[in-house]
């Protein structure tokens, strides 16, 4: 072809499906569980990068967002003959570093009640700072859209956007929300997004 | 789907990739989770089948004449346990309290080094398991079941 293509355009010129990170998870889960004891290498590889997402949401800096995806993947380790549907895999360890994120989030507000929250969500630490800094104006004008929301709305957003199939139910749970009222916030609070944007990135 | 479906979708994606862009993961956390997995496994390897009986540290089973057998008795949190006898040709052992399905459980008795062999074996109804095997040096357990394993650390013989 004589030009780069990438994975995704790669596998659908073959005609394969594009393979999600959640079936490569369910598939190295099994091939884990089986006694294939390289295949949780890659379990960790396809899943971390996601649970930076699912934890950051919480407004933890580096550190601690690092300290509950450990703890995350020491309970898979623990626990993981707990779970009886391997393609639900990817979920448990969401649903899990979710809790420890909320858990963590509460005990920080504990300890530190005048914290600027919004502060907090633009900035998350002095390293994304730096990168605040390298934002185009377009990503610039979103974060600030994005900041300018409330705290609820954030993490529920950034949640989302890193779930294949969000589990409405566990994530009612974390966000104190009904699970019949996720759908609609969504909505609502991505019209919240749109609104700060069209006033100008809300910041 | 309707127009604003496809507009929200949009957004989400797009926010999806500014946090992809502009909060990406430390550039080691993989390699340190990958890290802090491999040594979690290996603590589990050597808690998981507890060895809290061995004939060997017993004077006892010398003096009834059990001289020839190695008695060794693992124990796991969960709270069942395995009985492993050790005597000449044969390993037999039973595993005991455990609930679950019999059928599906695989013991495999391994030794290391130069005389590095491996003999597995399913149980009967009763739990009960035999294997012909002479394992010499050191030893190890290792119970598969429902895509689990649960090793002993290695035993010197």
């Amino acid at each position: 072809m004589g030009t780069m293509v990438t994975m995704s355009e790669r596998s659908r010129a073959e005609g394969q499906p594009d393979e999600s990170p959640w079936s490569k998870a369910s598939g190295a889960f099994i091939a884990w569980r089986s006694g294939d004891a390289r295949a949780v290498d890659e379990l960790v590889s396809t899943m971390t990068p996601v649970l930076w997402h699912v934890v950051r949401a919480y407004g933890l800096d580096r550190q601690a967002a690092e300290d509950v995806i450990q703890s995350t993947w020491l309970g898979l380790v623990r626990h993981h003959q707990t779970i009886a549907d391997p393609q639900a895999v990817a979920s448990w360890l969401i649903t899990s570093a979710r809790r420890g994120a909320a858990a963590h989030a509460r005990s920080a507000r504990r300890a530190d009640p005048v914290e600027d929250e919004s502060l907090h969500a633009l900035i998350p630490d002095v390293e994304s700072a730096e990168a605040l800094a390298m934002l185009d104006d377009e990503a610039a004008r979103l974060w600030g859209a994005v900041a300018s929301v409330d705290e609820r709305c954030r993490k529920l957003l950034r949640v989302v956007a890193f779930m294949d199939r969000p589990d409405y139910q566990s994530l009612s749970q974390d966000l104190d929300m009904p699970v019949g009222s996720i759908g609609p916030t969504r909505a609502r609070c991505l019209a919240k997004v749109r609104t700060a944007l069209a006033k100008g990135g809300g910041r | 789907m309707t127009e604003h479906d496809t507009g929200d979708n949009a957004l989400l994606e797009e926010l999806r990739d500014m946090w992809l862009t502009y909060d990406p993961p430390p550039s080691d956390l993989v390699a340190t989770m990958i890290a802090a997995v491999a040594a979690a496994e290996l603590d589990q390897e050597w808690e998981l089948l507890v060895l809290v009986r061995d004939s060997a540290e017993e004077a006892a089973a010398q003096v009834r004449g059990l001289a020839t057998a190695r008695m060794l008795y693992f124990t796991v949190a969960e709270g069942w346990s395995l009985d492993a006898e050790i005597d000449g040709d044969q390993v037999r052992g039973q595993l005991l309290d455990f609930d679950g399905d019999m059928g599906s459980v695989e013991v495999v008795v391994e030794t290391r080094g130069s005389a590095a062999e491996l003999w597995r074996a399913g149980l009967d109804e009763f739990g009960f398991f035999s294997i012909e095997a002479r394992p010499a040096g050191e030893v190890r357990f290792t119970v598969h079941y429902r895509g689990n394993a649960v090793s002993s650390r290695w035993v010197q013989l």
